[in-house]
């Protein structure tokens, strides 16, 4: 909520600074001047992150397509770490081309920038142990589901699964907590979480199984200055070609595949659509 | 944000789900004090018994209760003590309503502590010369307390009773901590689901200070139709 009103009030002060000379193309600008300024978190792993400390260089999913962008239009990719409330007035006020920052496409901000593609696709998921035999939602119907309070989990497997019995706590270890004692069948959360969470209860972990089926679906996207068709023409068509070559199952088996903290068994989504639910 | 939406507490879904919470509530305040009152009496005769070691009971209850947060039994007696039941067991408790169970014995247990110091009080109120009068003409300890002691010291004990009922009201919503659906849960849920917070803790608020005031009436009632007798 702050961090809207900020933006807004951010974006609302620059809409009064004219802008110095009219862009005719950023394509043509960007080539002019060698370089390919992304914006990443730089905190987000593995979206954008400090790989090694020592070296403090910036690596992620995120980081690898804006060097497939850079790379087409054979300038240099330039890395700017920004705050996330900062991603989009940075964006606007043109000190960034690019956001790759686990930025999620939704429909309030398509009012104030351009997305490309979708680049990752995630949403809530279920989480069962394996001993239940419980393998697709419909099974969760009338049994008792954990999740957090006040989150939109809770609104999202009702509607996935109207008849279950919703139990809600304060916070998503005890809500995993009371999963683990049985107390209910299922538990929701977003997939990373779910995946985190997992991963802190070692071997234990493999008596656990996180349900295929979305139950939400949340979709990041890079993102550009509005009206810059060239451009995004140019960042749609990268991401085409990853996905034609492969290059973008590659890309995702780096940073997510099994033998990374993250584990993805496979790749739930392409590089093919900007449409969002 | 957007002006009071009292339409949305009169009817429709989020109006259903305070209203359960509310149900909830009042339904977790009976059974506790069902259950809580004749068990804080047990305990106030248990520190009055003339064996040192019933005597031990009483007390051990009633501080190992009282110095702990309502929200640590809460948390304990539905994290913690099921899991040491035996397996068979406890998975039939899970597949029942374990939230509430466990939010019952948490305010049983917390209310049963704070009453049986309330009734204690009242018995120490009637001057022991009728215990020693009545154990003189062949009572037993428990029949004195039974015919003798109890009725005039319980009397003395409402009002104090109905302070802790209050108590025991207000106490009900730090069940939402371990998911059960009461009063304050549901006015939690109603806000994350329409953003519309306002209007369901203020109707959280009323049902809270409603159901109080009648409680503070309850005891202004018996206080001026029973007024404390001079034993």
């Amino acid at each position: 909520m702050m961090s809207k009103r900020l933006m807004l009030l951010v974006t609302g002060a620059l809409a009064l600074v004219p802008l110095s000379s009219a862009h005719a193309d950023q394509l043509q600008d960007i080539k002019k001047k060698g370089e390919l300024v992304c914006g990443v978190l730089g905190t987000d792993e593995p979206f954008s992150f400090i790989q090694n400390p020592a070296s403090r260089a910036i690596v992620g999913y995120d980081v690898d397509l804006c060097n497939a962008v850079a790379k087409s239009l054979g300038v240099k990719t330039t890395l700017k770490q920004l705050a996330v409330s900062a991603r989009i007035p940075e964006l606007q006020q043109g000190r960034v081309d690019l956001l790759a920052a686990s930025l999620t496409h939704n429909k309030e901000r398509e009012a104030l920038i351009d997305f490309s593609l979708s680049t990752f696709i995630t949403g809530q998921k279920v989480m069962v142990k394996k001993q239940s035999g419980i393998t697709r939602l419909d099974q969760l119907a009338g049994k008792k589901v954990l999740t957090v309070k006040g989150s939109t989990m809770e609104q999202s497997i009702k509607k996935a699964v109207p008849t279950a019995v919703i139990v809600s706590f304060d916070n998503s270890p005890q809500a995993f907590l009371a999963l683990q004692q049985g107390k209910g069948v299922a538990y929701v959360n977003d997939e990373t979480s779910l995946i985190d969470d997992a991963s802190k209860l070692g071997p234990v972990a493999k008596d656990y199984e996180i349900l295929p089926q979305n139950l939400s679906t949340e979709h990041f996207a890079l993102g550009l200055k509005k009206g810059e068709s060239a451009f995004r023409e140019q960042v749609n068509k990268v991401l085409r070609d990853l996905e034609a070559s492969g290059e973008a199952e590659k890309l995702f088996t780096r940073w997510f595949g099994p033998a990374t903290k993250m584990k993805f068994p496979n790749r739930p989504f392409k590089l093919e659509t900007d449409k969002i639910d | 944000m957007n002006s009071f939406d009292v339409s949305m507490l009169l009817s429709g879904q989020y109006h259903d789900w305070l209203v359960s919470g509310f149900a909830l509530s009042i339904k977790l305040t009976l059974i506790t004090l069902v259950i809580a009152l004749p068990l804080a009496l047990l305990v106030a005769v248990l520190r009055l018994a003339p064996l040192a070691l019933l005597r031990a009971v009483g007390v051990v209850f009633v501080e190992a209760i009282r110095n702990v947060p309502l929200l640590a039994h809460m948390l304990f007696w539905y994290f913690g003590a099921p899991e040491v039941l035996p397996e068979s067991l406890k998975a039939w408790l899970y597949e029942r309503d374990v939230e509430a169970a466990s939010a019952v014995i948490a305010l049983v247990l917390y209310t049963a502590a704070y009453m049986s110091e309330d009734i204690r009080s009242g018995i120490r109120s009637i001057p022991k010369e009728q215990m020693e009068a009545s154990r003189a003409l062949g009572f037993s300890f428990l029949g004195a307390m039974r015919l003798v002691i109890l009725p005039q010291a319980l009397r003395v004990t409402v009002p104090p009773l109905i302070g802790q009922t209050l108590s025991l009201w207000k106490n009900t919503s730090i069940a939402m901590v371990i998911g059960v659906a009461e009063l304050m849960y549901q006015a939690q849920q109603v806000e994350s689901a329409s953003f519309r917070g306002f209007e369901s803790f203020a109707f959280a608020t009323g049902a809270y200070l409603m159901i109080s005031l009648v409680i503070t009436g309850a005891s202004a009632w018996y206080h001026h139709h029973h007024p404390v007798r001079s034993a």
